[in-house]
């Protein structure tokens, strides 16, 4: 797996003539630094991410990564395929926040078209995103933990997971890629037994918060293992054009939610984390209160949640005039952008999902080195990546 | 600062290198000559927009260009800025922004990988999502693969 870089050259022996041998040579220098690959297939790449770390001894002085071992190009399907057609595709982009993801199209190609969508339609995309943020933070929060060796949080977080997979296949009967917005609103309502079922849930979540408390965030061996590591300042977060958790984490406080407000933001209370350093400790902390914030999201939206229409009015064959649009919305990842070039035909000229776990991504190479292998680990699962989006 | 003045500050500076402008909301909008994008793009990012969202390509194949988009904003305000850059199909150059922005390295990366646009004094332009010794840029319009077999609804 391991080779030597640099660390070796042409011996004494292939110049004096002693035949056609190569003989490998240790420069005393370079000793220490040698090359090793982490993954492609690695636990802790969480996909099929392939990282080329240069190390001086268990000191990590470079990193390459190296991606698209997911690449389906999708961009591409999406120019093949009408403007609904597109959805389902979008649920494979983030496989962890589908909802979000097909938010964020839709949300796109209505304000292409200048589309009005339905006041109980608003609501039930924010419940339903929501809901979806928290299952991500969830999966976030029990995989990171995993990284680390602390197996408990890693089966608290799926347990309550699940309660979500259960409401979302109440209402979508899938469990993992919804396709459940609609371009102009969506395709049905809730079932009857939704509201309380969501309440109930969210009851008996929030009590749970605090035991991921005891076991990660009081946790003093937790707490070492991940203050100081992977510091990202401020200005490089806007040099790379950090967004989400992440970009909070360095204390901006910036969410789309609230500073770009799409759908119906504006009208819910809720406090944007954040941290101070941009260590990966502040980076957990942002997810952990993170999840609060869109529990009292969606209580406020379950409470002013209005009766009425889903569905707006949408022509049948849908062409968007011809134009282009970058649109933005506030995934749990970060921004997730869409930009679509409409030739006033019914599939898009131009599909170009603007992923934020890619652009987080490309600024490893910046925090990786100088860590330690193993907090390499941490460092990379406190980005968040889901190679599905990075690759697309 | 609002997109109207972002454009006039642009134009007076720039003159005839910006080829049209619009404002369209919050966001101005510019199509810009490739020989001057990198200044004009330097000038906006000095006016405050300097969060590079995005770099976006798109092919026109009916002129017979490559078009990159730049999508800018800022952490302080609303006003974002949309600009287009053309460049032939011939000699599809455009001059690198990574100097300016260093998200830039992966989004001109997966340009130059998909769409074929060289982006000139970039210091590292390989391929990102395909494999390195990958024909073609497949999200030309004109891009041949054999493999490929036409979609054709029942």
């Amino acid at each position: 797996m391991a080779h030597r870089g640099p660390a070796t050259r042409l011996g004494v022996g292939a110049e004096s003539g002693m035949g056609e041998t190569e003989i490998l040579e240790p420069i005393p220098e370079l000793m220490e630094e040698m090359y090793v690959n982490m993954g492609p297939q690695h636990p802790s790449t969480h996909g099929v991410l392939r990282l080329m770390l240069k190390l001086d001894g268990e000191m990590v002085i470079g990193v390459v990564p190296y991606i698209g071992y997911l690449h389906r190009c999708h961009e591409k399907i999406g120019e093949n395929r009408t403007y609904v057609q597109v959805i389902p595709y979008t649920d494979r982009l983030d496989y962890l926040a589908s909802m979000y993801n097909n938010f964020g199209y839709v949300l796109a190609v209505e304000r292409l078209m200048g589309l009005q969508v339905p006041e109980r339609a608003e609501y039930m995309r924010v419940i339903l995103a929501e809901l979806q943020r928290i299952a991500s933070h969830l999966i976030w929060m029990g995989t990171f933990g995993l990284d680390l060796g602390n197996f408990t949080i890693f089966m608290y977080c799926f347990r309550e997971r699940e309660k979500i997979l259960d409401l979302f296949e109440s209402v979508s009967g899938q469990r993992l890629n919804y396709s459940f917005y609609r371009i102009g609103g969506m395709p049905m309502d809730f079932p009857d037994s939704f509201l309380t079922e969501c309440k109930a849930f969210l009851e008996w979540f929030k009590p749970r918060l605090p035991e991921y408390d005891a076991v990660m965030t009081d946790n003093i061996i937790f707490q070492k293992r991940v203050q100081g590591l992977g510091r990202l300042d401020q200005k490089t977060a806007i040099d790379y054009a950090i967004s989400g958790p992440m970009l909070r984490g360095t204390g901006i406080t910036w969410d789309l939610r609230r500073n770009d407000p799409y759908s119906i933001y504006d009208r819910f209370d809720f406090e944007i984390p954040v941290g101070s350093t941009g260590d990966v400790w502040d980076r957990y902390m942002v997810r952990r209160q993170e999840m609060a914030e869109s529990v009292k999201i969606v209580e406020q939206a379950l409470r002013q949640l209005p009766p009425g229409d889903i569905m707006g009015k949408v022509p049948k064959k849908l062409k968007p005039p011809a134009g282009d649009i970058y649109s933005r919305v506030e995934s749990p990842r970060g921004e997730l952008g869409f930009y679509i070039v409409s030739d006033g035909s019914e599939k898009p000229y131009r599909y170009k999902v603007r992923s934020p776990a890619y652009v987080n991504l490309s600024v490893l190479p910046v925090i990786g080195p100088g860590h330690l292998v193993a907090d390499m680990v941490a460092i990379l699962g406190s980005i968040d990546i889901v190679l599905g989006e990075v690759d697309r | 600062m609002t997109p109207e003045e972002v454009i006039e500050a642009i134009a007076s500076r720039f003159g005839d290198a910006v080829k049209a402008s619009e404002v369209k909301g919050v966001e101005a909008r510019m199509d810009v000559r490739r020989e001057r994008s990198y200044e004009i793009l330097a000038a906006l990012k000095e006016m405050g927009l300097d969060y590079l969202n995005c770099i976006s390509s798109v092919d026109w194949i009916g002129a017979g260009e490559l078009e990159a988009v730049y999508s800018l904003s800022s952490l302080g305000g609303l006003t974002k800025a949309l600009v287009r850059v053309r460049a032939p199909r011939e000699e599809p150059v455009i001059q690198s922004v990574v100097p300016l922005w260093s998200t830039a390295d992966w989004h001109e990366r997966e340009a130059y990988d998909l769409m074929g646009i060289w982006f000139d004094s970039h210091p590292d332009l390989r391929r990102i999502l395909t494999s390195e010794d990958w024909v073609g840029h497949p999200l030309r319009k004109d891009y041949q693969d054999e493999r490929l077999v036409p979609y054709e609804p029942a």
